[in-house]
């Protein structure tokens, strides 16, 4: 019973983790890297525009470089809104040239520096970072990771008291065995030692039956997603926890049975000998 | 071995339970304490046995006064003593062989050597075919016999009874007597309470209580008989 309820407990927040770490791995996987808009000034010559190209050609940061005269923009534009000049009345092209770029780093303070560094260069009215999704998606996980934690830190607490008070209970059954142990001599160690030894039990037992809840969720999704492949298109597969994430589990259930048992049972004990 | 330096007990919220109590216990003595209900005798050999502590007064045990005792080092100054309750105190949810052996797991003694110690005890008390049953299907006298067993099983310096034939029959008491005589006879110190001196074939100390005090004519020296 202890087992299930320490168990069922501690999945919640480790399946939400095996979660995030998930999404957390394919967003690593999907294209990470940032992009940048530059616009140009209206009135910039042919010369400036290759100089800011031969520019960016040369800054080890920039992966992928395309440049697109204002007129092909317009003319996108125009197609894309179904729209002629006609239409809305607009003449003379609104749109700047620009060069747009894919940086090789995702590092704020690289981007900041670049962003700089391009603004100084004449010809160069504006510049846009493009919010990269994948940053914010990492913003998510790291937020929803955040939350996971207290989730995590409150059950644990909830755990705590529930391990504390099976044990203090137990403490009062064996009232009796306790006191006369006391009375010929036992030391308060030896006394603690069944109650701990239970603790630790109960969070073995617990830690197993998490680990073992993840491990046939991962298995049991893995598997239906193999089922619904052709309708989904391509396979999703989750990937389980590391063999050190496991043993984590396993170590901190067994730390929390080992330390509320301590706790209860050295509090129960000394409330037992004072009343008695 | 034990000296007692006017010691006075009193519980809490009640009147005192003993007063100006001085008294010397010799190693390898007989001590009876004697007196009615209520005189302190309990309260007397609780303090001995370092059950209880002592409102006033100092109480020598071997070169360590009691009072001083630090709470971790309390453990290791009872295992010396071999201590029978007026209740039994046994446990009713272990068999007579796993109520014995209790001190000796306490003292981390070896299973095999604890078993073989255990059924030596059994046997002096005459219990040996009951290892396997629970005390509370024993008699008064046979409970009163697993108390003992218990108390012998580790060894201790001192044996310290609290009112062991108290409502056993004759036949039964002088039985339990003489068990703690033959104790006393190997060289380990006897301290029994009891409402009336019993006859004894062997030479000892008297400690009369009543309400709290010794009656003996001479406070500090008890009388030797
Ligand atoms: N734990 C206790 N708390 C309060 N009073 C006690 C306690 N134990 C004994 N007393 C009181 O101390 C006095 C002596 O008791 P006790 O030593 O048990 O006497 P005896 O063993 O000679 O019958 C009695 O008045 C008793 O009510
Ligand atoms: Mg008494």
């Amino acid at each position: 019973m202890m087992f299930i309820i320490i168990g069922i407990t501690l999945c919640l927040p480790s399946a939400g983790y095996l979660i995030v770490e998930n999404v957390r791995q394919i967003s690593t996987k999907i294209q990470h890297e940032a992009e940048i808009s530059i616009f140009l000034k209206k009135d910039i010559s042919q010369d400036q525009i290759d100089f800011i190209d031969s520019a960016l050609r040369s800054s080890s940061e920039i992966k992928k470089i395309h440049f697109e005269p204002k007129l092909t923009a317009w003319e996108k534009l125009q197609s894309k809104l179904k729209l002629s000049t006609l239409d809305i009345g607009i003449s003379e092209n609104p749109l700047p040239d620009g060069f747009f770029i894919t940086l090789n780093t995702l590092s704020n303070t690289k981007i900041k520096k670049l962003t700089e560094d391009l603004k100084l260069i004449s010809g160069v009215d504006n510049i846009v970072v493009d919010g990269s999704w994948i940053k914010k998606l990492r913003a998510i996980i790291y937020m929803v990771k955040i939350g996971l934690f207290s989730l995590g830190t409150l059950l644990v607490i909830v755990l705590i008291v529930i391990i504390s008070n099976t044990i203090r209970l137990q403490t009062l059954t064996y009232q009796n065995e306790i006191l006369v142990s006391k009375l010929i001599g036992a030391t308060n160690s030896f006394i603690h030692r069944p109650f701990i030894y239970t603790g630790l039990i109960y969070g073995l037992g617990g830690g197993i039956i998490t680990v073992g809840t993840l491990k046939s969720i991962v298995f049991t999704f893995n598997n239906m997603a193999e089922k619904y492949e052709y309708i989904l298109g391509n396979s999703i597969t989750l990937v389980g926890l590391s063999a050190v994430n496991y043993t984590i589990i396993v170590l901190l259930a067994m730390t929390i049975g080992l330390f509320s048992s301590f706790f209860a049972a050295r509090q129960s004990i000394k409330k037992l000998e004072k009343s008695y | 071995m034990i000296k007692f330096d006017r010691v006075f007990k009193k519980y809490p919220g009640e009147m005192d339970a003993l007063q100006d109590i001085s008294l010397e216990i010799l190693s390898g003595e007989l001590v009876f304490v004697t007196g009615p209900s209520g005189a302190g005798k309990s309260t007397l050999l609780k303090l001995i046995s370092a059950v209880e502590k002592p409102t006033n007064g100092s109480i020598i045990f071997e070169n360590t006064n009691l009072s001083e005792l630090r709470n971790k080092d309390m453990p290791f100054l009872r295992r010396k003593f071999g201590m029978i309750f007026q209740d039994h105190k046994l446990l009713y949810d272990r068999n007579c062989f796993e109520n014995v052996v209790l001190p000796l797991e306490i003292n981390d003694i070896n299973p095999a050597d604890s078993a073989r110690r255990v059924r030596a005890a059994l046997n002096k008390v005459g219990l040996l075919n009951k290892e396997k049953m629970n005390p509370i299907t024993l008699s008064g006298g046979e409970q009163q016999r697993l108390a003992i067993a218990r108390a012998i099983v580790s060894r201790p310096l001192i044996l310290i009874a609290d009112e062991p034939t108290g409502n056993l029959d004759k036949s039964y008491a002088d039985e339990i007597m003489n068990i703690f005589y033959s104790f006393q006879q190997v060289g380990v110190t006897v301290i029994i309470s009891c409402h009336e001196l019993p006859q004894s074939p062997i030479k000892f100390k008297q400690i009369h209580l009543i309400k709290g005090q010794i009656s003996n004519s001479d406070k500090h020296v008890p009388l030797l008989s």
